[in-house]
This record gives structure tokens, sequence and C-alpha cells, in this order.
């Protein structure tokens, strides 16, 4: 077993129990940290991979700053109401056990349709390319500028529509 | 890591050196924190334990740990205990990837002076340091406390807050190096200041070559939000001792509250690192080149093997020399300044130090696509 494989075994792992806590964990708050430590591990496959910058702007955004809020709102909940209503009756059990048997569809269906034919050849390229930050801005600016501000102008809409809906709705910031 | 078992070896302990070398520098600084605000506020400071008051540290140590372990009964108790071990490793981790020094060339070898070296340092260190908000929460929310939580909740949302000014405000300094590594940051800063302007060289000989005569306003920017980003006054809303106890460790005492102790001056630590990195030239003695410096101690000393390791001693004290500076400052403003309300904090943060962050963020890029133009 060399350096790289056992890292990327190590990492994976992590990564798979990280994500597998989030949905196994009753309790939110040990969720949302079981996903920040799954992101962690994912922004650190990246780094195995050679794209440092990706990694980076990963834990910054996810792990770093999206993740934060996410434990700090659940924080301020009282859990104990939340888990009562989340955990029990018949309808709620018969909806989840719906949308796991659908996700699980999804998945045999996917995987199913995959082939992993030139990945082995993805990867290698994407090691083997020096610089990838120069690399990804140049192609984030002149290939996909477009998409690249659609989705810019996307997370303004967000951002306006949730202010709108919490002014709307009452609430701290509710108009008088 | 390295080639041969020796290079690997030394590229291990170089590890270990610099996290023994944070841990060993919170004792002096809290000694001189405490001996500052003593001499700031006209009063002596612990003066009593050995000679200045030195021996100060040690007792405090041998008192932390002699403390009584206790939980509180409504704490959670992993993440209680999580916390203060989390605190350790951001800092730690960042200031890790700080060039200190020159690197040392020694036959076949050359060891970079920093725990490693990489390539998109920057964006690492910025990556690892968003991780610190973590630790407050785990703290706050696993005493059960409602300081604590209080206290985390204002501090988590502080340091999310600041770090998007405090991004901001290097982007342009990235922009003019092009680079996001440390060193070759630092080696864009050598020697006196030279660079083109419309296609003519403009050079001074008396203004060194330093980040901060470029990027003035991002130094002021960078160096008020790493305040915030470390929780230090004027910006310790998180503790707020009048209003929250102490904020996120309230329920913390003994060796667990030091290990707070000890991750908030790795903050400091690493935010004076980049800030002598970024703005004035990092290991670099001022108006010397790194090639100078080495012709001078290879005349001195004549073999090259040596001559490498005393310019790289040489670089390392100016480095320790420049940091030590910025964590006076960190120190002189918390027994300067008072501290900001709530709101008031939150309006300089996004109302005014974003705003600044983004227009020198777009005017650099203009000015530097227009100066590298020959019209």
């Amino acid at each position: 077993m060399t350096a790289d494989s056992f890292l990327f075994w190590m990492l994976a792992i992590v990564t798979l129990v990280g994500g597998l806590s989030v949905i196994l964990v009753s309790n939110p708050i040990y969720s949302a940290l079981c996903l920040a430590m799954s992101m962690v591990g994912v922004s650190a496959l990246f780094a195995t991979l050679g794209a440092y910058f990706i990694a980076g702007v990963q834990m910054i955004v996810y792990a770093g700053a999206v993740l934060v809020l996410f434990v700090m709102v659940l924080m301020l909940f009282d859990l104990k109401t939340e888990l009562a209503t989340f955990s029990r009756g018949k309808i709620s059990g018969l909806m989840k056990i719906a949308i796991v048997g659908l996700l699980a569809g999804f998945l045999a269906g996917a995987f199913k349709t995959m082939t992993f034919e030139g990945a082995d050849q993805a990867a290698t390229k994407a090691v083997s390319t020096g610089d990838t930050t120069k690399a990804l801005g140049t192609l984030l600016f002149t290939k996909y500028v477009f998409g690249f501000e659609a989705l810019g102008i996307l997370l303004l809409v967000i951002a306006i529509g949730v202010v709108g809906l919490a002014r709307s709705k009452g609430g701290t910031h509710a108009k008088h | 890591m390295g080639e041969s078992v020796f290079e690997i070896t030394i590229n291990c302990v170089k590890l270990i050196l610099v996290f023994l070398l944070m841990v060993q520098m919170v004792p002096i600084l809290v000694w001189l924190e405490r001996r500052g605000s003593g001499f700031i506020q006209n009063r002596f400071g612990p003066n009593r334990v050995g000679p200045l008051g030195l021996m100060q540290l040690l007792a405090d140590a041998v008192k932390f740990l002699t403390k009584e372990e206790f939980v509180p009964k409504a704490a959670t108790k992993i993440l209680f205990y999580a916390a203060p071990v989390f605190a350790l490793i951001p800092g730690t981790l960042a200031f890790s990837a700080i060039p200190m020094a020159s690197p040392l060339h020694w036959g076949q070898y050359t060891f970079a002076i920093q725990g490693y070296d990489i390539g998109v340092g920057i964006v690492f260190i910025l990556a690892i340091s968003s991780l610190a908000a973590y630790t407050i929460l785990m703290a706050g929310w696993g005493s059960g406390n409602k300081y604590s939580l209080m206290g985390a909740l204002r501090a988590s949302a502080q340091t999310i807050s600041y770090e998007l000014a405090l991004g901001l405000s290097i982007v342009g300094v990235i922009m003019m190096y092009g680079s996001f590594n440390l060193s070759d940051m630092i080696h864009v800063q050598e020697g006196t200041m030279h660079f083109q302007f419309f296609g003519y060289t403009v050079a001074s000989s008396w203004l060194p070559n330093w980040g901060i005569f470029y990027q003035p306003l991002a130094a002021v920017l960078f160096f008020a939000s790493t305040f915030a980003e470390s929780n230090r006054l004027p910006f310790d809303l998180a503790e707020g001792e009048a209003e929250l106890v102490a904020g996120f460790h309230t329920e913390y005492g003994g060796f667990k509250m030091l290990l707070f102790f000890i991750g908030e001056y790795g903050h400091m630590m690493v935010a004076s690192g980049l800030m002598a990195t970024f703005f004035f030239g990092g290991y670099n003695i001022p108006w010397k080149t790194t090639e100078q410096i080495y012709q001078w101690a290879l005349n001195l000393v004549g073999s090259p093997d040596w001559a490498s390791a005393l310019t790289s001693l040489v670089h390392f004290v100016s480095f320790f020399i420049k940091l030590a500076i910025f964590l006076w400052i960190f120190i002189w403003v918390r027994w300067t300044l008072p501290r900001f309300r709530y709101d008031q904090l939150m309006d300089l943060g996004w109302k005014t130090m974003l705003p600044w962050a983004l227009a020198n963020t777009i005017i650099t890029a203009i000015v530097i696509f227009a100066v590298s133009q020959s019209w």
C-alpha cells in the first residue's frame, strides 16, 4: 500500500463515516457537525487529487461558512420537541420509508447506467496539469462566463427572495 | 515529504518544532500581555515571582494543571471535552504554513524553514482558520449554559462576518503579487522599491519594496479584521464579561481554559505572521535581497552550506522581530481601545470594511490592467 492510497482510503472512510452519521445520528447538532467533518474529508480528497484551490474553497465556503450558519441556527432551537416530532408518527414514518425507497431506486438506476470508461484517464490528467487555479479562472471567465454569471444572479435572487419572505411573514424583521 | 530517510525525518521533526515554537511562545506572550498592561495602566503587573515576574508563568502552569477538573451537570460531555482540543488545531496548522526564513540549501537537500510549503498557501490558511468557528460553537453549546451559548453565537457570527472583509482585503494583494504562494510573495518584496509604470521603470533607493506601499488600504483592513477573527479587544464581544460572564468559556477552568488561551494566541501569531508576509516583506531584511545576504554570508564563513544556513538564520531573526512587533501591537491595542457595541461591530464589518475591501479589489484590478499596457 503506497502513501497515496493509504491517504485516499483514510480520507474516504472519514468522509463516508461523516456522511452516514449525518443521517444515522438523531441529534441535529451532531448531524451538522458530522456533515462538517464529511466536508473537510471531501476537501482533503480534492487536495490529494492536486486540486488545491477547489479544496481550499470547499473548506472556506462549505465547512467554514454555510455549515457554521446551520450549526448556529440549530443551536437556537429547542431540540427536544424537534426530535419528538421528527421521530414519531405513522404518516411521517411512511413518508420516510417512501423517500428512502425513491432514493435507493435512483441510486440503483444511476449505478446500472453508469460506465467507468475513461475514468482513470481523467484522473491522471487532473493530477498532471500544473497551475489548476489559473486554468480554472480562465475557464470560468471565458468559456463558462454566462453560466457563471447566471449562477451569481440566481444566488442574488435567492438572497433577495429570502429577505422578502422573512419581512412579509412577520418575525423580527417584519414591516410595520 | 522527501526523497531519502534523512529528508523525511528532518521534515517530520520540523512539524513538531513549529508546533512547540507556537506553544512555547504563549507563556512569554501572556507575561508580556500582563506586564504590558501594567505598564500601560501605570501599575506593576506580575513582578514577585522570579526576575521581572518571569517565573509567574511556571507558577501559572502548575496552578492550571492542579485545578479541580469538573464538567457542568447540563453539559454535553463529548463536545465539552472536544472543544478545547479542537481550539489548538486551526492556529497550529495555519502557523506551520507561514515561511519563517529563506530555504536552507544543505548539500543536495533544500529545506523550507516552515512546517510545509503549500502551493496555494493563503487559501489553505484561510480555509483552516475558518474552522475556528466550530470550536467556539462546540464550547458554547456543549457547556449547557445560556451565557456560553450567547457568547458562542456572537463570536461565530462575528468570525463569519469579518472573514468576508478579511478574504476580500487580500484579493488585491494576491492580484498584485500574482501568486497564492507565500514564499513567492516574499520573494517579490525583496530589495528596494521598483515597479513598472506604463512601460517605465520606477525605482526608489530609500523605500523597501514592501506590500504596504502598494496596498495601504488592504493592510489596514486586513489588520483590523484579524483582530475580529482572533476575538481580541476591541472586538472581544464573544467574552464581554460585563454582559456574558466570560462568553463561550464561562464553564471552562484549569487546563481546558488554557487550551483556549493557546488557541487565541495562536490566531494572533498567524495574523502577525501573515501581516509581516503580505505587507512588510516577510523574512526579508529591509532594502536587501536574499542574494545580497547570501553573498555577505559567503564572504564571512566561506562554505556555501554554512553561508546558506547563516542566511536562513538572519532571515529567521528578521521574521521574528517583525512578528514580535505585530504581536506587541495586538497587546497594545487591547489595553488602549474600549470594546465596540454589537451593532457597531456588525456595521463596521458589513457596511464599512466590506465595501472598502471590494473597492480596493476593483481599483487594484483596473490599475494593474492599465499599468501593464504600454500605451
